[in-house]
């Protein structure tokens, strides 16, 4: 069948592609495109961004819009990264422009500065609450002072707002922040994302008397009741047919802090240069880079210079902020069925996962279905706009049963929505703890929805003693979701971006899987109530990770005791509190995490009655966040230049910047049109063509005997 | 016995033609078959559905029209001036409009905001869309088997790789879209025919 669909149907298309032109039929691009022809009759003007249902993904002014160049230099001091993202803001047109980007940054980022340049001019951004950033940058707008404002929607999704941009002059936008490494199993790494995928939106429109002014944005979704700010996380998408846009350059200074076996990076191809003072200098090889995939650099000690345990320490406004990476140590050795498990796959096959993320995610399922013993018991869920399950409970992992997964996996396709809730409930029920010490939900997805919150809350609810682990797939995967749903789920997350790291990127999760965690962690300092440790509770570790915690305190406390059980081997270290390093940036790195837990606190009690809570926490992190001079979701930095640029008649025009489809995704398996057309026709003609060639050709053998 | 190109055409080429031919006409009515397979498939799937439907109407549950089926049906469209009563399936995939129209994976409630978007085959189920005229009449029948009553308001052509398909919307409109044009021969084109009918 595929055989011959591969031969006949380019021979059927050429015949028919005749056939058409014979007929005479309007070639397909004769019609004029007709955008907005669902907009309700009564409504008139473009402008209103909902009661449409179908609205041209082009369109309004026919103005050029700015355009936007990304530089991002980073410095990488042992566990500590700061990053400077220089956005370019170019205005093509003869009109005064305002640019809205709608950016990602990692998803610990902790954003510290803003500064606009304009030309040899530098203005520097102050932290505000949200609400009062967003009224100064709009007064500086209306008066025609050049103004720019950095707004957080999730922890790793930012708006960039530049406004005031005069006909041919740019505007840079320098966003600082710092983050830290993350440290797996002997290698350290680092992820810059670039763009934010295209998230799907579940729930029902908000009518114009349930929509929060201060969530309305400029993207392609509707703000729903399951996700209110929708149109602030969907900037519009360019066709990929009209080639890539925002192009990126990059620089990396990484001084490890011990002698480098190994730099590389897994998603593009980089230049190293390594220099005599200890310090590896990284560019992109290929100079026309886009922003269209997340960025990895991975490097890796020599083998003498196995990462230990590491306390640095910084003094701040009178506390002593500290930052402790810790290796537990390994007590219990085990293999593969050692631990009868019940394992539960959920793979996402929804419309963004069509095409290199699907092929990733597959390949990665059936190695690890591979992977399962007669021990354990497993299942598969695969989700969309429904949720499917293989087997209607778990199964043990026969080979018969095995060979029937393998099999459905194969014949997997993606297209359709990203319903994930109802999947999440799937894996979480007919949870039976007596017969199995470890029930795992191996999560497989992209992320890409807009409603993440919900999801951890239903998480969080559901879990009871299951753990759940995500892996990350695609090359832009949504960072936050990975972590936070990991960090509720009690599990950890992996990356896969491309087929080549399913192998090694599984077996690193296979080893955590099938052996014991580091559970009932607990890290003692001081006694008094000035304690403050971060986060809260602190993480289960998993074979090859390191424990982090973040800690404030006033007193200098002799000691650190660390302990907690590996299996149900207990185990406690004592380190002494000198051994601790001064750095800087470990006062920044806890303010974060101190935003993170907040906002942590803030999704789970978000429910009727518990508005009181609410607000506290929300006070909270302002506090955090302006002593800091941080964003977060309800701090903004905003940068104004104090003398109006624009002339009060010139209007101004403002643009939602456009942005690349992520790598390897497919544009009509996203926002395409189902396919309406059967080769029905096609299939007839094609038919009795050749039956008639057939008949005349044996005739004329019949009638030549 | 000598080798010249006059006996080796007329011993060799008649064999392979007639080969030829025979290949043609077990190829062609392999085809025929496939082609008429499709409209056959979709009548079939109908009357099973009404079935499935009638099941869901009594039990207010979910009802697979056949034990192995992807999807299931979620409403009843009615359109007395052309004679058209068909079943609703959850879903736009491939399989699913084979069977029937589906609609666009979002919600369906009656009395929720939200409008509905049905997409169906053009050689099949929404041939008759090219027959509507504005004003025409169309029911939709509700899993509560409550009905709710559109009118035709606008019948439009759109190119989809210009035009942005959302999947909310907050005005109650149905909209009713498939392949266009409808006498085309190859599937896969970019143009839409898209109807928008208003609440009655």
């Amino acid at each position: 069948m595929n055989y011959w669909k591969q031969i006949l149907l380019p021979l059927a298309f050429w015949l028919t592609g005749s056939v058409v032109d014979c007929l005479g039929l309007p070639p397909v691009s004769a019609q004029p495109p007709e955008p907005d022809v669902t907009a309700p009759s009564q409504q008139a003007g473009p402008d209103i961004p909902h009661g449409l249902s179908i609205r041209p993904m082009s369109g309004g002014p026919i103005l050029p819009a700015p355009t936007v160049s990304t530089n991002v230099t980073t410095t990488i001091s042992g566990l500590i990264v700061r990053t400077t993202v220089s956005q370019t803001f170019h205005n093509p047109s003869s009109e005064w422009a305002e640019g809205i980007y709608v950016f990602p940054l990692p998803d610990q980022a902790a954003v510290d500065h803003l500064r606009m340049r304009i030309g040899e001019r530098v203005i520097e951004g102050i932290i505000q609450e949200r609400g009062e950033a967003k009224n100064t940058f709009e007064q500086a707008k209306r008066k025609g002072q050049r103004a720019s404002l950095l707004e957080q929607e999730r922890s790793n999704v930012f708006t960039a707002s530049v406004a005031n941009l005069a006909p041919g002059e740019p505007i840079i936008v320098e966003i600082e922040y710092q983050d830290t490494v993350r440290y797996d199993q002997g290698r350290f790494s680092l992820r810059f994302p670039t763009v934010v995928g295209p998230r799907y939106i579940p729930g029902t429109p908000l009518s114009m008397v349930e929509a929060q002014p201060q969530s309305t944005g400029v993207g392609w979704a509707v703000n729903t009741n399951q996700v209110p700010d929708a149109s602030r996380i969907t900037p519009p998408v360019q066709h990929p047919g009209e080639g890539p846009i925002n192009p990126l350059t990059l620089q990396i200074d990484l001084a490890p802090g011990f002698l480098l076996d190994r730099v590389e990076s897994p998603t593009h191809p980089i230049q190293v240069d390594t220099h005599s003072n200890g310090r590896t200098h990284i560019t992109l090889a290929d100079p026309s880079t886009f922003a269209d995939r997340d960025f990895e650099l991975a490097w890796t000690p020599q083998a003498s210079h196995e990462a230990q345990t590491q306390l640095f320490l910084e003094e701040h406004g009178g506390d002593t902020y500290g930052l402790l990476l810790f290796l537990p140590p390994q007590l219990i050795e085990t293999g593969p069925g050692d631990i009868p498990r019940e394992v539960i796959f959920v793979i996402d096959t929804s419309g963004s996962m069509a095409g290199a993320s699907l092929v990733q995610a597959k390949a990665a399922l059936k190695l690890a279905v591979s992977r399962l013993t007669p021990t354990d018991r497993f299942n598969i869920i695969q989700f969309n706009s429904i949720t499917k399950q293989l087997f209607p409970l778990a199964v043990p992992a026969g080979t018969r049963s095995i060979q029937r997964a393998l099999t459905h996996v194969n014949n997997l396709h993606a297209e359709g929505g990203t319903e994930m809730l109802p999947a999440v409930v799937q894996a979480l029920s007919h949870q039976k703890e007596e017969q199995f010490s470890l029930r795992q939900v191996i999560f497989i997805t992209d992320g890409l929805i807009g409603n993440e919150e919900e999801f951890f809350a239903t998480l969080h609810r559901l879990l009871g003693q299951t753990r759940l682990f995500t892996v990350g797939i695609g090359s832009a995967p949504n960072g936050h979701f990975m972590r936070k749903a990991a960090q509720h789920g009690r599990g950890t997350f992996t990356y896969i971006g491309t087929t080549q790291e399913v192998q090694d990127k599984m077996h690193r999760l296979f080893v955590k899987l099938e052996q014991p965690a580091f559970l009932n962690l607990a890290l003692e300092g001081s006694p008094d109530s000035a304690w403050d440790l971060l986060p809260v509770p602190l993480p289960d570790v998993y074979a090859g990770e390191p424990l982090m915690a973040a800690f404030r305190t006033t007193t200098t406390p002799a000691h650190l005791t660390i302990s907690g059980t590996h299996g149900t081997v207990p185990w406690k270290r004592v380190l002494p509190f000198a051994a601790g390093l001064s750095r800087s940036g470990i006062t920044v790195h806890w303010a974060r995490q101190k935003i993170s837990q907040l906002m942590d606190q803030q999704d789970s009690s978000a429910q009727p009655g518990q508005s009181d809570q609410q607000t506290e926490l929300r006070q909270a992190v302002i506090d955090v966040a302006i002593k800091h001079h941080l964003v977060s979701r309800y701090t903004s930095l905003v940068a104004v230049e104090t003398t109006p640029a624009r002339p009060e008649h010139r209007p101004l025009h403002s643009h939602a910047m456009k942005t690349n489809l992520p790598h390897g995704m497919q544009y009509e398996a996203i926002f395409g049109w189902p396919q309406t057309a059967t080769p029905s026709t096609l299939y007839l003609l094609l038919g009795i063509f050749m039956v008639w060639i057939g008949w005349v050709g044996t005739r004329q053998q019949a009638a030549r005997m | 016995m000598g080798w010249d190109a006059t006996t080796s055409r007329t011993d060799v080429t008649p064999r392979m033609a007639r080969m030829l031919a025979g290949l043609l006409l077990v190829l062609g009515s392999w085809f025929i078959g496939q082609g008429l397979w499709i409209p056959v498939k979709a009548i079939a799937a109908q009357w099973l559905l009404q079935h499935a439907w009638t099941q869901t109407l009594k039990t207010q549950q979910p009802a697979k029209p056949w034990p192995w089926a992807d999807t299931w049906p979620v409403g009843r469209l009615l359109v007395p001036r052309h004679g058209i009563d068909q079943i609703i399936l959850a879903d736009t995939s491939g399989q699913s409009l084979a069977f029937g129209p589906g609609k666009l994976s979002g919600r369906m409630k009656p009395g929720k905001p939200g409008g509905i978007l049905l997409s169906g085959h053009r050689e099949t189920h929404f041939q008759f869309l090219q027959f509507l005229q504005e004003n025409d009449r169309i029911d939709l029948e509700w899993p509560t088997g409550g009905r709710t009553s559109y009118t035709v308001q606008r019948l439009t052509v759109v190119d989809s790789r210009h035009t942005h398909l959302r999947r909310h919307s907050n005005d109650e409109a149905l909209i009713l879209t498939t392949c266009y044009p409808f006498d085309a021969i190859v599937p896969g084109g970019p143009l839409r025919y898209v109807v928008r009918a208003e609440k009655f």
